[in-house]
């Protein structure tokens, strides 16, 4: 026996999150862009989406986000940290792909200097993730070892129902279970069975790829230069990546008052290592490319044990010249020995 | 902090001594400040820019850090007089060993505005003359203008216990200049003492620590004996801001400071 959420039951259990004081956030459409929204209704929620175009990323790891504000008087400044609002989330609708790309990302804040900001959003956050039973052809998690039904960063995993009447819920957290706690009486406890889950191909060898990309030989090779050729730099994939974590910090204001932030940036921009004489250590396209691969499946594991990739596949699904980790690892994982 | 003092030490560089307003964050870079670390400096509404803390961890009354007027961050920090209040995020990054280098003979090479994390070294190791041997400090500029702590220059110059070799890059000479023409390297392979139980500093910009490494190499100098640092651009200086690693090292966490041997490790494309 297991617990099953009905179709039906959705908006009441929406209806009872926000009474226990969590705001409800899932996959919508609006302008024409899929992404993470706070939703009023289940009608509002795209469920039928393999993936938004956005990634939960942008609820923890803003795309700007206020740091400091500032206020000069006569010989005084007056700082005020910032700190993102207390406020409870639900996420309903996850993709094990994004789910595990906030797991990947907590030692990357968690690392010598906790950032407050992303921790205390993680804190005040339960995610609830629907295993995947459709899948398209830009999907690749199973080729970094995670896979439809992967747990890791989900707080509660929904396996859908084969006769599409709704799913059935698994805890995984505590978090998960306090959750649940408040909607037991719209589950049923029943027999149910469950849809079965996408078929994702394996599209590349990435233990072979890690191999290759830890050979220091391979580090100048022309191959950086000929998959990279047709790299605009625009930064998509790594705005749209659910682990992606550079960024820049700015100040927005006068000589008066105003807010230091942290801003998205991207290891695809010329700018993002310039050094003010003029050299630039990564000063193409291609010496780029080779950092954001590297780093993901290379510095990344040295420092955390972990790939910087959940498989989600939106760099190719979103790349407006057709490139992408896939293509890159498959080629890597064609050539190497 | 607070500007104390601020200082022209070269067309468009400048040094400011910054002091603490707040006890407790004194207190927090008393216990934490070695020679060869780094800080965040800001101005409120125009941003940080990354410079190393060029004042000595002998003498951590105050802060003092030198840089070139070049962009937004630096062009107001230029423009800042006695009484101004700037920001400081830090000491971040690692450390020259210094405690190594005790009984051993220091040579001391700088290039240009590079002088200052050099200096900190310097002044750290010269705050306590008894504990080092022979001191030698070879110091390049492209012309005379552009050569930075003048007075201190002259000071070093006047100690019997340092030996100062100064030189500009041909052409940057005046017609009374009295020290060496040439670059940092050619000129460090004429004056360079014994590389036996010599420790190198060396401080510059990435083409001239190129040069000066095969010239320190070819003077018998073993790789693991000289120092040098590597100022990456930077905008957290805490690990998490993605862009200041070579290859896997990042330079704000174990960095700025590394061995030659250390950097000849490194993917030198991504240097």
């Amino acid at each position: 026996m297991t617990r099953i959420l009905l179709n039906s039951r959705l908006d009441d259990c929406l209806s009872a999150w926000r009474s226990a004081g969590y705001r409800v956030i899932a996959p919508s459409r609006s302008n024409n862009l899929t992404s993470f929204d706070e939703v009023a209704s289940a009608a509002d929620m795209a469920l039928d989406l393999v993936l938004p175009e956005r990634t939960i990323k942008d609820h923890f790891f803003p795309q700007t986000e206020p740091l400091v504000r500032y206020e000069i008087k006569k010989q005084q400044i007056d700082t005020e940290e910032m700190l993102p609002p207390d406020d409870k989330r639900v996420f309903f609708g996850v993709r094990p792909c994004d789910a595990a790309g906030l797991d990947i990302d907590d030692p990357l804040f968690g690392w010598d200097y906790k950032d407050q900001y992303w921790f205390k959003r993680r804190e005040n956050s339960v995610i609830v993730t629907i295993a995947c039973t459709k899948a398209d052809p830009f999907c690749m998690c199973t080729s970094v070892n995670l896979g439809p039904d992967n747990p890791k960063g989900s707080d509660i995993m929904l396996h859908p129902l084969k006769d599409g009447r709704g799913w059935q819920m698994v805890t995984l957290t505590d978090r998960g279970k306090a959750l649940l706690e408040t909607v037991v009486p719209m589950l049923q406890e029943d027999a149910a069975e469950t849809a079965s889950l996408a078929n994702v191909p394996v599209k590349f060898d990435v233990e072979k790829a890690m191999t290759w990309l830890a050979d220091p030989a391979n580090f100048e090779s022309h191959f950086w230069k000929e998959i990279s050729q047709r790299c605009i730099g625009c930064g998509s994939c790594t705005f749209l990546c659910p682990t992606c974590h550079c960024f820049d910090i700015q100040d927005e204001g006068d000589t008066y008052s105003g807010i230091r932030r942290k801003n998205w940036d991207s290891c695809s921009f010329a700018m993002f290592t310039m050094h003010t004489s003029g050299h630039n250590p990564r000063n193409t396209q291609s010496m780029r490319w080779r950092q954001r691969i590297m780093h993901k499946f290379n510095y990344y594991r040295g420092k955390f044990g972990v790939n910087s990739c959940s498989g989600c596949g939106r760099c190719t699904r979103q790349c407006p010249v057709d490139m992408g980790i896939t293509e890159t690892l498959q080629e890597i994982t064609n050539t190497a020995k | 902090m607070r500007v104390v003092s601020k200082r022209e030490e070269a067309p468009g560089v400048r040094t400011l001594k910054l002091e603490f307003l707040n006890q407790e964050h004194h207190e927090f870079f008393r216990n934490h400040y070695q020679t060869g670390m780094f800080g965040l400096y800001g101005i409120f509404g125009e941003g940080e820019s990354t410079f190393c803390v060029a004042s000595p961890e002998t003498r951590k009354d105050y802060i003092e850090c030198t840089f070139r007027q070049s962009g937004r961050v630096t062009s107001t920090l230029a423009a800042v007089d006695a009484g101004d209040i700037v920001t400081f995020r830090g000491p971040y990054g690692n450390r020259f060993p210094i405690e190594e280098f005790e009984g051993k003979n220091l040579l001391f090479i700088a290039g240009g505005i590079a002088l200052p994390p050099t200096r900190s070294v310097i002044w750290s190791c010269l705050d306590r003359r008894d504990r080092y041997r022979d001191v030698t400090i070879v110091y390049g500029a492209r012309t005379v203008a552009d050569l930075v702590y003048k007075n201190e220059l002259d000071e070093w110059k006047q100690r019997d216990d340092v030996n100062l070799v100064l030189t500009v890059d041909p052409g940057g000479e005046t017609p009374d200049w009295q020290d060496h023409v040439g670059f940092v390297p050619s000129v460090l392979e004429k004056v360079a003492p014994s590389p036996d139980n010599t420790i190198a500093v060396l401080c510059g910009p990435p083409i001239m620590i190129k040069f000066t490494l095969n010239a320190l190499e070819k003077l018998g100098f073993s790789a693991d004996n000289v120092y040098t640092t590597l100022e990456n651009r930077m905008k957290c200086g805490i690990g998490k801001c993605g862009r200041c690693n070579v290859g896997s090292v990042y330079i704000c966490k174990e960095g700025p400071v590394f061995t030659a041997s250390e950097v000849q490790a490194m993917p030198q494309q991504d240097l």
